[in-house]
């Protein structure tokens, strides 16, 4: 049987890339020892396989066509497209077929409909955080899309689930594989709109908190009423809502949190202890 | 609510080949679009705040920064909208 190694969490706002020359030495020192020891941590659950649950920043998806999830199930997805993001050492990155396959039929069998697409384009949401990790050689990528860009959003509730249902999916793959999960995205941040560069810093401390308490109807209540009031971009936390489901609500350890306004995003940084 | 064509024409941009014919050409590529007439004046007037009303904001984002508007400019437009859009939670 596969194993849950290890669920991660980190941001991936694009201004960690492209205005890293623009970023005061610490803010890229502060960034560079987050995403360094994440990837530690990463390495030292030594996965297989990692279940990425990013959005898809109208990469793949346009409104004709919109999912609320869709897994890449292909043996191949494409590295990031951005103009900005040629850096990226990865053209492709290798699927996971089986464990991708598997995570599909076991949410059809529970009441989930993801979509399903057989090679997906994987934008900074993804490359970000594998890349500023140093994971290379990668591991297999199961990548999740969760729409958080473009309403009307899965609730938070059902991201809980999804992340539950993924880690129930892990347990029954029937093979030997290590499998991580890597949320990425949030915290507050607001793109394109009028309060575009503002941090909801004390949003930010008490959804962390929450996280921390281990109270999953605590961080949902919370998460209901505090939610659409922390920036557009802040709807990514449903994939950290995600990744909470996965470790069944417990064991959530911060890494890093750095509100910093010349990445517009309250940078955010955890894992979870499954043990 | 969004404009589709609106939508359809930010999100074509970022194929770079057609972002630079856009930028060399904005009218020829316009004409290819089925812009309704008001819609099609906030583009060319570079009007953020009519555009804002329209498009995700993703989108939008991209599109200034495609076109080239100075960062600095975009977040000034972008923040004179008015902060107090009661509808900007359910914008994505």
């Amino acid at each position: 049987m596969a194993e849950l190694v290890g669920v991660y969490a980190a941001s991936h706002g694009p201004m960690i890339v492209r205005n890293r020359e623009k970023l005061t030495p610490a803010e890229n020192e502060s960034l560079d020892s987050a995403f360094t020891e994440l990837g530690r941590r990463i390495k030292a659950a030594r996965p297989d396989a990692l279940i990425i649950i990013s959005p898809d920043h109208w990469v793949n998806f346009f409104i004709d066509n919109l999912p609320a999830i869709c897994v890449g199930v292909g043996e191949v997805h494409d590295g990031p497209p951005e103009p900005w993001f040629k850096a990226f050492p990865h053209r492709t990155l290798a699927g996971h077929p089986p464990l991708a396959e598997h995570v599909v039929r076991t949410a059809l069998e529970r009441d989930f409909e993801p979509s399903v697409s057989y090679r997906l384009k994987l934008d900074h949401g993804f490359c970000i955080p594998l890349w500023k990790a140093g994971l290379d050689p990668l591991p297999a990528v199961v990548p999740v899309v969760l729409n958080d860009i473009e309403p009307p959003f899965p609730s938070v509730k059902r991201c809980y689930a999804w992340g539950a249902l993924l880690a129930e999916a892990v347990a029954s793959f029937p093979g030997k594989l290590r499998v991580g999960i890597l949320a990425t995205g949030g915290l507050s941040h607001s793109i394109g709109e009028p309060d575009m560069g503002r941090i909801d810093e004390a949003f930010d401390r008490e959804c962390l908190r929450q996280f921390e308490s281990g109270n999953p109807s605590a961080l949902l209540g919370f998460l209901g009423e505090r939610l659409h009031g922390a920036g557009n971009g802040a709807s990514e936390v449903r994939n950290w809502v995600a990744a909470h489901g996965a470790a069944r609500g417990r064991g959530f350890e911060l890494i890093r949190y750095d509100p910093i306004p010349n990445v517009y995003v309250g940078c955010g940084f955890a894992s979870w202890n499954l043990g | 609510m969004r404009d589709y064509w609106l939508s359809k024409l930010f999100f074509d941009l970022q194929d770079p080949p057609l972002a630079d014919a856009y930028r060399a050409d904005r009218k020829s590529v316009l004409a290819r679009y089925p812009l309704k007439a008001e819609v099609r004046a906030a583009v060319e007037a570079d009007d953020v705040a009519a555009l804002y009303r329209l498009v995700n904001p993703y989108l939008l984002r991209f599109y200034f920064l495609m076109a080239g508007m100075p960062e600095e400019e975009f977040l000034r437009r972008i923040r004179a909208t008015g902060a107090t859009d009661t509808k900007r939670a359910a914008r994505g």
